[in-house]
């Protein structure tokens, strides 16, 4: 079952498009990633598809629900954290935890549970007295992230939830939602971190200036863009006449930073790394080291989205 | 549970601490029975109708039309504090609507000025229980005074809050506009007598009119300038009222 789909979605401020004519389809009981650069239109998605705003254009199911005409029945299924600290300055840790069950209708008792659990899982134990007001920014997400688990919902809107984590909060918080895949929750996940996205995410969209560029599992992904290659070549002096030398080598695209770096791109990088060699012991040029990096979610990710900018 | 109620349960968790009950009620008692009491030397009566009251008596019953002016700046303090934690976003992002929003708390002014209020009329009846006429008509003259004088400052509050974002214009302003409202009123001093420019201040001011009709409740003294007073207040709030839900409904997120 499908538990979001949206066609032809555009939201605009004033005559910018931050959300461009998106069509978007979500698999219940997945983690579906949504990569993008600053701006492109992660937060402004998250905010129509839990009908904070409303779009101007397109049409929108939320679990099966109509977001232009029923937001508040999506709303009492959905759970969202969003990008920006949401907290009560005054109120500690547990009264917050308890406090936001409340909200949600849950029973008293059911909160105390909840609240236990959840301290422990988001190791806030030895902070569950503090007030938020006087958390670590680290800290204040755990809260804002653990909270949103106090009530039960079918799906569940991230938006870069990992941002000022510890890279073992970080591992953390992604097992705890790994196990709440398991037990039937769907996910739709934002960030910039690619790592993050590989680690978790079943289907992986990304989105540049308003637009989804690609949409894919991560592997499939690998598979379509992997076979480029970043081939980095430091030279032990600056050597200008390089680029124009390698710029002969048909098939992939040459940079020169700084004066000592060559990058190369290109998708038959074993026979190009062999011509570069040819020409840089041909014009005599030393090398100080040389590395080809091994494709990686990052380098699609810069790859498609530098590919839309061109295209632009 | 009702989303009004769970949401006035919130306000009401986050906005009742030891500083805001000393602020709500203490200070009050304090003006009613250090001021109210240290100026009876210099003021002996106070005219007022038909009757004159001694000092702490007309103190009093003005203390309580200040003191509903003040809760009101809970439900500005509130949906400032929303917007800059981040928690007016989650809240709308949760199972309610910003119609459940903004009744909360509009109840929660109601609930937090009703029970200091009375707590300053029950402890401050000592004072004027000697010229105290209740009615079967004043006693809803006095309600009625407090709800529209609840909904008018509560919308005062929430259009300042929801115009300003920075912490320093939020408080240089209430603070501004609060102390002209109860200084230029007749909460401390009575209209008659003072210098001409100031009494026209006084009837620029919505305190004026609501201290004036809960005044005129107590004391069992409603003539036609009260009914007056009464509709002013009753059609300012309203007003005040649908600017403030217009505002709120039209933030952005
Ligand atoms: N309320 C608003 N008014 C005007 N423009 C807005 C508003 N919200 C977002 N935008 C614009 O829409 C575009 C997309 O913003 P959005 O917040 O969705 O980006 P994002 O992908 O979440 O970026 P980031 O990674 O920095 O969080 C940006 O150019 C932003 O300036
Ligand atoms: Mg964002």
């Amino acid at each position: 079952m499908s538990c979001i789909e949206g066609k032809n979605l555009s939201k605009s401020y004033g005559s910018m498009k931050a959300v461009d004519d998106i069509v978007l389809s979500v698999k219940s009981g997945q983690v579906f990633g949504f990569l993008g650069p600053n701006g492109a239109g992660k937060s402004t998605t998250i905010k129509l598809l839990t009908t904070l705003v409303s779009p101007s254009e397109g049409s929108l199911t939320i679990l099966g629900i109509d977001a232009i005409k029923h937001p508040l029945a999506i709303r009492h299924k959905i759970g969202v954290v969003l990008q920006q600290p949401s907290y009560e300055p005054t109120l500690t840790v547990e009264k917050s935890l308890e406090k936001y069950g409340m909200m949600w209708n849950v029973s008293k008792n059911e909160c105390k549970k909840r609240m236990e659990v959840l301290l422990r899982d988001f190791d806030l134990i030895d902070i569950r007295k503090k007030r938020n007001e006087d958390l670590s920014i680290g800290q204040r997400r755990r809260v804002q992230v653990a909270r949103e688990f106090m009530h039960d919902m079918e799906l569940l809107f991230l938006d870069e939830p990992t941002v000022g984590l510890d890279p073992s909060a970080r591992r953390k918080l992604l097992d705890f939602l790994k196990n709440k895949v398991k037990t039937g929750l769907t996910i739709f996940y934002t960030t910039h971190n690619l790592s993050e996205a590989e680690y978790l995410c079943d289907e992986i969209a990304i989105i540049d200036k308003g637009r989804i560029l690609t949409v894919d599992s991560p592997d499939a992904l690998k598979k379509r863009f992997g076979k480029e290659k970043t081939i980095k070549i430091h030279l032990l002096e600056k050597q200008p006449i390089v680029v124009s030398l390698l710029s002969r080598i048909p098939e992939c695209v040459v940079d020169l930073d700084n004066g000592t770096t060559i990058t190369i791109h290109s998708e038959q990088s074993e026979l190009v790394l062999l011509q570069v060699l040819k020409i840089l012991s041909e014009n005599k040029i030393e090398i100080e080291d040389l590395s080809a990096v091994p494709t990686n979610l990052e380098e699609i990710f810069l790859k498609v989205v530098r590919d839309n900018a061109s295209n632009n | 549970m009702h989303p009004i109620i769970r949401l006035v349960n919130r306000n009401l968790t986050i906005s009742i601490n030891p500083g805001f009950l000393i602020w709500q009620v203490i200070f009050p008692l304090i003006y009613i029975f250090v001021a109210g009491f240290a100026y009876t030397s210099l003021i002996q009566q106070v005219p007022f109708g038909s009757k004159s009251l001694d000092y702490p008596s007309f103190l009093a019953s003005g203390m309580i039309g200040f003191n509903i002016m003040n809760s009101t700046l809970v439900s500005g303090i509130i949906i400032w504090n929303d917007r800059r934690h981040g928690m007016f976003e989650q809240i709308m992002s949760g199972p309610f609507t910003r119609a459940h929003y903004i009744l909360s708390n509009i109840a929660t002014i109601g609930i937090v000025g009703l029970v200091s209020a009375s707590l300053i009329a029950l402890v401050g009846y000592p004072v004027f229980f000697e010229s105290v006429d209740f009615t079967f008509i004043t006693i809803p003259v006095i309600v009625f005074a407090a709800i529209a004088g609840s909904v008018l400052f509560g919308s005062i509050a929430s259009i300042i809050s929801t115009r300003l974002r920075s912490s320093e214009g939020f408080n240089v302003i209430i603070n501004t506009v609060f102390l002209f409202f109860a200084f230029v009123s007749t909460a401390f001093y009575p209209a008659e007598g003072a210098p001409e420019p100031l009494k026209t201040f006084f009837y620029l001011n919505p305190l004026t009119y609501l201290v004036d009709i809960i005044r005129a409740g107590i004391f069992g003294n409603i003539t036609e300038f009260v009914i007056v007073e009464m509709i002013i207040l009753a059609s300012l709030s309203s007003v005040l009222f649908v600017v403030a839900t217009k505002l709120l409904t039209r933030l952005d997120f």
